[in-house]
C-alpha cells in the first residue's frame, strides 16, 4: 500500500431558512435623509456574517442611493424596532426583506411628492445610485435634491415595515407542520489525502454548491461558504471540547486545536440561485447550512481513500490509524 | 486581562517608547504585558487579546521591526524599543495596500482577528515581498481566523503583494464598477475599513468614566451543593464596590433560550466546572481578583452524571429538580410506516455514529459593559447574539419593566450561537444597579471555555431500508445529545435535529426521534446548524454506504430519492420547490466528478488532483509526524 492515499467524497444537504416551527419576524425604520443618503433603523449588528453591507445593498437598490450613503443604526432596544436575535440563517431573509418594505415606504413618500412636482405619475420615476428621473425625459435631479423638494412640500420620507415568516409549531405525537417558508440544499465533495503512517487527513479541495436563493452580495456568499468549510473541516477532523468528570481538559488553543492557513483546502463556491416566492427579495440564506455537508463529505473521501468508515467524529489521526489497524487485522 | 497600569499598591515603572512614530511615555505596573500598555495605557486596542497564551495572533505588532505576539512581551522588555500597531500602519483616513486589499477581498468577517491578520500579512510582504501563496500560509500559521477559511485573506495578501511590487496596477485595489443594480453586486464590505484599521470597538475595547472591572468566582466541581458561601472579607477588602451572589437578585431568578433554568449565578447548588457563583466588582481587575480569592465557599459534593445514557437509568443522580428523569426535551417525527417499509427493502443497513462536543472558538471572549442612565434605564452593552430575548429576561431578573432594561448590542467578535446565552450580562446589571457605577466584565480566553455553551455531542442510531434501485423505503433514526448541566438551546437543537435527520430525501415511511439529557458537563447550546449537522452527518455516511452495497454512484443514489416540487418533507410539509438536482449537479460538474460506487476507489480514480485542489501542505505533515513518533514506544 502506497503511504500516502487520496479520495473523494460527496455529501448533500438541507436547513430551513429563520426561526423554526413558529411565526418569524423583524421591523425595520428608514428615512431618506438629507444630501440623498438614508437612515436605516433595525434590531440588527454586524456578527461577521456581512448583513450591514447586505441591509445597505437593499436599502440603496429599494431607495435609489448608494449602499455607502446608508447608515444603519446601533441594534439598541430602546431605540430600534425588534428583529429579535442574530442567528438562525435570518438576518439576510428576515431583516433584509423588514428594510426592503420600510425602504419601499420611505420611497413611496418622496416619489409621489417629485410625480407631483413634474407633473408624472409616480410609475414613470425611476431612482438608482443616487440619481432620480422620468423613463425617457430630460427630467433628472439628484436624490439629494429630490429629498430636498420632498421636505420643502412639507414631507419627511419616511417608511417602517414588518416582515414575517410563517413556520408552524410541529405536532407533539408525530412532528407533523410546517416550521418553514423557505428551504435552501447544498452538496458537497471533498479531496483528501490521507497519510496512512501517521494516520493524518489533509482534505484538498471543497467544491461547495449551495441555494442561497436571490444572491445579494456574491463574495459575502462565498465568505461564509469558506469560513462554514472551514468550521465543517475543523470539526471533522480535529476540534473535540473533552470533559473528564465534567473537568474540561482542553481549555486553550494549545490543547483545543483549530484550523489554521495551513489546513484549509482549495474551496470552490458555486452559488445557485433558487429565489423565494414568498417574499420581497426573493434571498434566502446560508449562514449555517454552508457547514452541514462538509463533515460527513469529508468522511466520505476517506473511506474512498483508505477503505476505513469514520463514524466517530473527529477523525484524528489516532483513530484514522486505530481503524486502518483495525481493518488490517480483519484482513488478516 | 490584568490592568496593571494604576494599581495603588505596586509602584509603577515609567516607559519610554516610540508607538506608531511618537514617543510615549507611560507608567505601568512592572507586571505589564505590552498588550496591557498598548490597550489600557495608551488606548490602542486595535491589538486585541484573543488568548493572552501566545496562540492566536490577536495581539501582534511590530517592536523594533520584528513582529511578536504582545501579550507574551513584558511591557519592561520593551523600554525604549520603537513599537508599530495596526494605527499606525496607514497614514489617518488612508490605507495601506494590505489593508485595501482586505477591504476588497471581503476578507474581514467579525474583524477580531484581522488587526493580527493585518500585521501578520505586512510582515509576510516586508520580509519577503516575492512570498508565494504557500510562504503566505506558512507565515500567517500563527494567526487563527474563526469566520472566513482564510480564503480572502489569502487572496487579499496575493494582491497586496502584487499591488506591492507592481505586478498588478493599483487600481487592482479599487471597488467593482457596479451596473444597474446593486442586488448581485460585490459591494465591498462597510465594516471593512473600521476592521482592517483596528478602529472599531468592541465591548472589550470600551472605556466608561467611573468604570468598575468585574470577576466572576467560578465552581470548581461538577455538581455540588452550596452549603455556605461568606463574602465577609471580599466585601471588606479597599477598592471592592460591590460582591454579589444569587441573594442579590432581586426578581424571578432564572434565564435560558428554552426554558428558564439557569440562575444568574448558582442557586443552592452548582451544576457544572464553571459556573458563576459570585461575583465581585472593584476599582481594577487585580483589586477584584485578590477580592475574589477571599470568598469562602463551603462545597457538599455530589455525584455527577457525565454520560447521556447514565442520565437515563433509573436511580440516577438528578440534576434540576423539575426534570426527574433528566430528560431537557424529546421529540418525535413520525411518518408513513417503518414495519411495512422495512419489509419493502431489499437491503437494511444499521449502524451507529456519534459526533463530539465542539467549541465556538470566536477570537472575540464574553465581554461586557453596564450601567444605569439617568432615568434609571439598567443598560447593558455586549456582544449578544439576541438581545431581544435578554431584555425580557433581565426585566423579569431586577423585577423592572421593560422600558427600564435596555440593551446594546456590540460589534459581535464571532458568535456562530456561542452568544445567544445571557451567561454574564444579569451579573453585570446587578453590580451596575448595586454600585449606581459603570461595570466592566472581560472573560479571559479560559473562562470563555469551560463557561459557554458548546456544540451537542451526538450519538445517532439510524436503520435504513432500501430496494435495489437505491430507493430508501424507511428509516429509523434515534438520536441521543447531552445537553450538558443546563436547558439552554437544547430544546430547539433536537427539534431542528429531527425536522432535518433524514436529509432532503423524500423518505415515505420513518420514525425519528431526539432526545437531550441533562448531565454535569459543560452545556450544549446553540452552534452554527443547530443540531443538523449531527444529523446529517449519520444520513450522508448511510447513504454512501448504501450506494457502496448497492454497487451505485454516490449522486445517483441521492438523486433517485431527492426532494423535488411536491415532495413531502419528514414533517409531511409540501414543498413548493427544492434546488437540490440543481446543486447535485452543481457539485458534481464543478468538480469533475468520475462516476462510480463508493467503493474504495481512490486509488484508480481519474479525477483527483485537478483544478480546485492545494498542494498537500508538508510542513504540517512534518511537525505532525515528529510529534507522532516521539509518542511511538
Ligand atoms: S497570541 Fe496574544 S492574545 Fe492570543
Ligand atoms: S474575521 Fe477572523 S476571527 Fe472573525
Amino acid at each position: 500500500m502506497k503511504r500516502k492515499l487520496r479520495g473523494r467524497g460527496v455529501a448533500a444537504s438541507w436547513y430551513g431558512i429563520a426561526r423554526t416551527a413558529t411565526i418569524d419576524r423583524a421591523g425595520a425604520w428608514a428615512e431618506l435623509d438629507d444630501g440623498g443618503t438614508a437612515k436605516i433603523v433595525t434590531g440588527v449588528t454586524e456578527i461577521g456574517e456581512g448583513i450591514l453591507t447586505v441591509l445597505a445593498q437593499v436599502a440603496a437598490e429599494e431607495l435609489g442611493i448608494r449602499p455607502e450613503d446608508v447608515t444603519i443604526g446601533d441594534n439598541d432596544t430602546a431605540r430600534s424596532p425588534e428583529a429579535a436575535h442574530a442567528g438562525a440563517t435570518r438576518q439576510t431573509y428576515m431583516i433584509g426583506n423588514s428594510v426592503a418594505l420600510a425602504a419601499r415606504e420611505a420611497r413611496g413618500k418622496l416619489f409621489a411628492e417629485i410625480a407631483d412636482h413634474w407633473e408624472v405619475s409616480a410609475e414613470q420615476l425611476r431612482a438608482f445610485n443616487g440619481e432620480i428621473w422620468v423613463e425617457d425625459t430630460n427630467k433628472r435631479m439628484t436624490m439629494g435634491e429630490a429629498v430636498a423638494r420632498c421636505k420643502a412640500r412639507g414631507v419627511v420620507p419616511v417608511g417602517a415595515a414588518s416582515f414575517t415568516a410563517h413556520g408552524t409549531g410541529l405536532d407533539p405525537v408525530d412532528g407533523s407542520g410546517s416550521p418553514w417558508q423557505a428551504y435552501v440544499f447544498g452538496t458537497q465533495v471533498a479531496e483528501v489525502e490521507v497519510d496512512t503512517v501517521t494516520g493524518e487527513v489533509q482534505v484538498l479541495g471543497i467544491w461547495a454548491a449551495h441555494d442561497v436563493g436571490r444572491v445579494i452580495n456574491p463574495r459575502g456568499v462565498e465568505g461564509q461558504i469558506e469560513g462554514g468549510v472551514a468550521q465543517g473541516l475543523g470539526q471533522a477532523l480535529m476540534e473535540e471540547w473533552q470533559t473528564d468528570k465534567g473537568h474540561p481538559v482542553t481549555h486553550g488553543f494549545a490543547k483545543y486545536i483549530l484550523p489554521t492557513s495551513l489546513d484549509i483546502p482549495e474551496i470552490t463556491s458555486i452559488l445557485v440561485e433558487d429565489r423565494d416566492p414568498k417574499s420581497p427579495l426573493g434571498a434566502k440564506g446560508i449562514g449555517e447550512p454552508a457547514l452541514v455537508p462538509t463533515a460527513p463529505a469529508i468522511m466520505n473521501a476517506i473511506y474512498d481513500a483508505i477503505g476505513v468508515r469514520m463514524k466517530s467524529l473527529p477523525a484524528t489521526p489516532e483513530k484514522v490509524l486505530a481503524a486502518l489497524a483495525a481493518k488490517e487485522g480483519a484482513a488478516a | 486581562m490584568p490592568d496593571t497600569l494604576t494599581h495603588p499598591t505596586v509602584t509603577a515603572v515609567t516607559l519610554d517608547l516610540t508607538i506608531n512614530g511618537r514617543r510615549q511615555r507611560v507608567q505601568a505596573d512592572p507586571g505589564a504585558r505590552l498588550l496591557d500598555v498598548l490597550r489600557d495605557g495608551l488606548m490602542l486596542t486595535g491589538a486585541k487579546e484573543g488568548c493572552g497564551a501566545g496562540e492566536c495572533g490577536t495581539c501582534s505588532v511590530f517592536v523594533d521591526g520584528k513582529l511578536i505576539k504582545s501579550c507574551l512581551m513584558p511591557a519592561a522588555k520593551a523600554q525604549g524599543a520603537e513599537v508599530e500597531t495596526v494605527e499606525g500602519l496607514a497614514r489617518t483616513g488612508d490605507l495601506t495596500a494590505v489593508q485595501k486589499a482586505f477591504h476588497k477581498t471581503g476578507a474581514s468577517q467579525c474583524g477580531y482577528c484581522i488587526p493580527g491578520m493585518v500585521m501578520a500579512a505586512t510582515a509576510t510582504l516586508r520580509d519577503n515581498p516575492d512570498a508565494d501563496i504557500e510562504e503566505i500560509k506558512e507565515r500567517m500559521g500563527g494567526n487563527i481566523c474563526r469566520c472566513t477559511g482564510y480564503s480572502k485573506i489569502f487572496e487579499a495578501v496575493e494582491i497586496a503583494r502584487d499591488v506591492i511590487a507592481g505586478r498588478l496596477p493599483h487600481t487592482a485595489l479599487d471597488p467593482e464598477a457596479v451596473g444597474n443594480s446593486f442586488i448581485g453586486h460585490n459591494t465591498r464590505r462597510l465594516d471593512a475599513p473600521s476592521k482592517v484599521t483596528g478602529r472599531l470597538r468592541y465591548a472589550g475595547d470600551m472605556v466608561m468614566p467611573g468604570m468598575l472591572h468585574m470577576q466572576v468566582l467560578r465552581s470548581p466541581h461538577a455538581h455540588a451543593k452550596i452549603v455556605s458561601i461568606d463574602t465577609t472579607e471580599a466585601e471588606a477588602y479597599p477598592g471592592v464596590h460591590c460582591v454579589l451572589t444569587c441573594d442579590d437578585v432581586p426578581g424571578e431568578d432564572g434565564f435560558g433560550v428554552f426554558v428558564e433554568d439557569q440562575p444568574v449565578m448558582a442557586r443552592d447548588k452548582v451544576r457544572h466546572v464553571g459556573e458563576a457563583v459570585a461575583a465581585v466588582a472593584a476599582d481594577s481587575v487585580r483589586t477584584a481578583r485578590e477580592a475574589m480569592a477571599l470568598i469562602r465557599v463551603e462545597y457538599d459534593e455530589l455525584p455527577g452524571l457525565f454520560d447521556p445514557e447514565d442520565a437515563l437509568k433509573s436511580g440516577a443522580p438528578v440534576i434540576h429538580d423539575y426534570a426527574a428523569d433528566n430528560v431537557v426535551k424529546h421529540i418525535p417525527v413520525r411518518k408513513g410506516d417503518i414495519a411495512a417499509g422495512f419489509s419493502a427493502a431489499d437491503v437494511i443497513l444499521e449502524e451507529s455514529f456519534s459526533t463530539q462536543q465542539v467549541e465556538h472558538a470566536y477570537l472575540e471572549p464574553e465581554a461586557g459593559l453596564a450601567y444605569v442612565d439617568h432615568d434609571g434605564v439598567v443598560t447593558v452593552v455586549s456582544p449578544s447574539q439576541n438581545i431581544t430575548h435578554h431584555r425580557h429576561m433581565l426585566s423579569h431578573i431586577i423585577a423592572k419593566p421593560i422600558n427600564k432594561v435596555r440593551f446594546i448590542m456590540s460589534p459581535v467578535g464571532g458568535g456562530f450561537g456561542g452568544k445567544e446565552d445571557m451567561i454574564y450580562q444579569g451579573m453585570l446589571a446587578l453590580a451596575a444597579m448595586k454600585t449606581r457605577r459603570p461595570v466592566k466584565l472581560v472573560f479571559t480566553r479560559e473562562e470563555s471555555f469551560v463557561a459557554s455553551a458548546k456544540r451537542h455531542p451526538s450519538r445517532t442510531r439510524c436503520r435504513m431500508g432500501l430496494t435495489k434501485a437505491g430507493r430508501i423505503t424507511a428509516v429509523e433514526f434515534e438520536m441521543l445529545s447531552d445537553g450538558g448541566a443546563y436547558g439552554m438551546s437544547s430544546e430547539g437543537v433536537m427539534r431542528k435535529a429531527a425536522i432535518l435527520s433524514c436529509g432532503p430525501y423524500e423518505i415515505e415511511n420513518l420514525k425519528v426521534d431526539t432526545k437531550v439529557v441533562y448531565t454535569n458537563n459543560t452545556p450544549s447550546g446553540a452552534f452554527r446548524t443547530f443540531g443538523g449537522m449531527q444529523a446529517q452527518f449519520a444520513t450522508e455516511s448511510m447513504m454512501d454506504m448504501a450506494a457502496e452495497r448497492l454497487g451505485m454512484d454516490p449522486f445517483e443514489i441521492r438523486r433517485v430519492n431527492m426532494m423535488r416540487a411536491g415532495s413531502l418533507t419528514h414533517t409531511q410539509q409540501k414543498l413548493a420547490s427544492a434546488a437540490i438536482d440543481r446543486v447535485l449537479d452543481a457539485a458534481e460538474g464543478a468538480s469533475g466528478w468520475e462516476k462510480g460506487a463508493p467503493s474504495v476507489r481512490g486509488e484508480s480514480r481519474g479525477d483527483l488532483d485537478g483544478p480546485g485542489t492545494r498542494r498537500p501542505c508538508t510542513l504540517g505533515a512534518r511537525v505532525r509526524e515528529t510529534a507522532t513518533d516521539r509518542f511511538r514506544p
